[in-house]
């Protein structure tokens, strides 16, 4: 037999018998003996008891461990959260206390500066240096004695007291100081006392500016005033400057604008009769002594038809004459002021103007014969500003150009001529309440007065 | 001439006040009603409440700059804008709001 042919009936042998052998086994498996299904029961009834007690053991292990444990930490986290929230609320407080006892501190040191509770001292000055031609020499209403050029300085210094009394009741008074030459003057610009009745309505008496000139109330101050001198006819011109009486003044609101009025009971002026006078048919406006036993009686009535305009109307009507004579005299004023910011012109524009009337009946010819001329007199100024307060160049937002025409008109009385005057001006601020002011001026009288020019330089402090 | 002028401002003004006193004697009505008199309660005579149509800043600006530069803030405590403010009010002519307006402005504002 070839061997190979042997090798292969052997291995087919072998694997019968391996095949029949475990089939043999598998069929021996099948079948458990009851001995050993009870022993295998009892080992798996055994495990089962062990796995049982096992599981119990670790429920009594986590409850008696891990539930107590973070209970007890979660209440002490909220307890560490409460305290640091308490805490911090507290160091809020703390800081807040502190702030407002700093801001009450400070007001406290504020307020113990002197003047500064219920009283308050301001004021304003200037100080002026003057050089004229010959020839310059304004009316206001009445021309000066010399008219040679020269060159002078003056200062004047204005302390004013405002006293807030109570929230109704209010006291006003300035002082009014100058150095002209070597002589000082002295005088009391105002003293008022003013009480507001209510919203609308509020009660002065005492010495007060006149309420029926805008330029005497609003613009003579020398800070506010932007040049170094003041217009002809409305500043110690044909108007008074300041009045000895009553007053009763407000604002009423008028839908989206307002009116400002102001009416008064004051000493009326005296008027001059003096024939070998030249301010013959003039006023003396300080007439506090009353000669004549008059009462002048007032107002002015201020509009604003845009919030950045004002238009007012002021008069006043007045026996003047000498006791025993019925001569009248009328004034009025009317008033225009328009200040506005302008984007396109990179700044603000500032135009005031004013015209007045002085006019003075006529008397008979038998009780004052030398006043039988036509004693009417009218003047007033326009003036324009401009600053360019948007240019973001200091230097140049700080300066303002000026240029204002007055005029007075006294050529049928008997000074005799009437007075033109252009002012240019330039000034500088220094602060919101300092300016130095340079100003060139002409002037120019007709009739039978002389023309002349003025320099002038002044810084005026507002405090 | 002198005659005629005189009789027209005469009568202008004279039409001027009339309306002016009836002006008065309505708002001083609705003032009293809406307690704006404070001489019973005595209490300050200060604006009656109404909603600000402007701000106090702007009424600042507005009504301080018609006459001057204005000043800053800063320039005065608050008692002493106080003071200042009341003698702005009667010199010219500010209304109770406007005063009130202002006033609150420049306390806020420093």
């Amino acid at each position: 037999m070839n061997p190979i042919i042997a090798l292969i009936v052997a291995c087919a042998i072998a694997s019968a018998t391996s095949v029949g052998l475990a089939q043999d086994q598998t069929n021996t498996d099948k079948f458990v003996s009851k001995e050993d299904y009870l022993k295998l029961k009892e080992d798996h009834d055994k495990l089962k008891q062990e796995l049982d007690a096992l599981k119990s053991q670790i429920q009594e292990v986590l409850k008696k461990t891990a539930s107590p444990e973070s209970e007890a930490v979660k209440a002490q986290m909220q307890d560490l959260q409460k305290k640091e929230l308490a805490r911090q609320a507290e160091t809020d407080q703390a800081l807040d206390d502190l702030e407002k006892q700093v801001k009450t501190a400070k007001q406290m040191a504020k307020d113990s500066f002197p003047g500064s509770t219920k009283m308050l001292i301001g004021g304003y000055g200037s100080a002026t240096f003057t050089a004229t031609s010959s020839g310059y020499g304004p009316a206001q209403p009445l021309p000066p004695d010399d008219r040679n050029g020269h060159n002078f300085f003056t200062a004047t210094l204005n302390p004013f007291l405002l006293w807030k009394l109570s929230d109704r009741l209010l006291f006003e008074g300035e002082l009014e100081l100058e150095l002209e030459g070597s002589e000082t003057s002295t005088a009391l610009e105002m003293a008022q006392m003013s009480y507001l009745v209510n919203d609308y309505i509020t009660v002065g008496a005492g010495k007060f500016l006149n309420p029926m000139d805008y330029f005497v109330e609003r613009q003579h101050m020398a800070w506010v005033n932007k040049l170094p001198d003041k217009p002809l006819a409305v500043y110690d011109g044909l108007l008074a400057e300041s009045l000895l009486g009553l007053q009763v003044r407000g604002a009423i609101p008028a839908g989206p604008t307002k009116f400002g009025y102001a009416f008064y009971i004051a000493n009326a002026p005296s008027l001059n009769v003096d024939t070998n006078d030249l301010g013959l048919g003039t006023f003396e406006f300080d007439n506090f002594d009353n000669l004549g036993n008059h009462v002048a009686v007032g107002g002015r009535i201020g509009f604003y038809p845009l919030p950045e305009l004002e238009i007012g109307y002021g008069f006043q009507f007045a026996g003047v004459g000498p006791s025993g004579t019925d001569v009248n005299a009328n004034f009025h004023s009317v008033d225009l002021s328009y200040v506005r910011e302008l984007a396109w012109m990179k700044g603000a524009i500032n135009l005031h103007a004013q015209w007045v009337w002085s006019l003075v009946d006529r008397p008979s010819a038998s009780s004052l014969p030398g006043l039988q001329f036509p004693n009417d007199r009218d003047g007033g100024y326009v003036q324009l500003a401009y600053r360019p307060t948007k240019i973001e160049i200091p230097f140049l937002s700080n300066l303002e150009p000026v240029l204002r025409y007055d005029v007075v008109d006294q050529r049928k009385t008997p000074v005799g001529f009437d007075e033109h005057r252009w002012t240019v001006g330039l000034d500088y601020w220094l602060s919101p309440s300092t300016v130095a002011k340079l100003a060139y001026e002409w002037d120019r009288q007709n009739g039978s007065g002389e023309n002349g020019r003025a320099f002038m330089l002044q810084f005026a402090v507002g405090f | 001439m002198k005659q005629k002028l005189t009789w027209f401002f005469a009568a202008t003004s004279s039409i001027g006040l009339a309306i002016l006193a009836l002006a008065i004697a309505g708002c001083s009505t609705a003032a009293l009603s809406k307690g704006g008199n404070a001489d019973e309660s005595g209490k300050p005579a200060v604006a009656v409440a109404k909603p600000a149509r402007t701000g106090g800043a702007e009424l600042w600006g507005r009504n301080c700059g018609h006459c001057h530069n204005i000043r800053s803030p800063a320039s005065y405590s608050d008692a002493q804008w106080e003071v200042v403010m009341l003698h702005m009010r009667v010199r010219a002519n500010l209304t109770a709001d406007e005063h009130k307006e202002i006033l609150a402005f420049l306390k806020s504002a420093h």
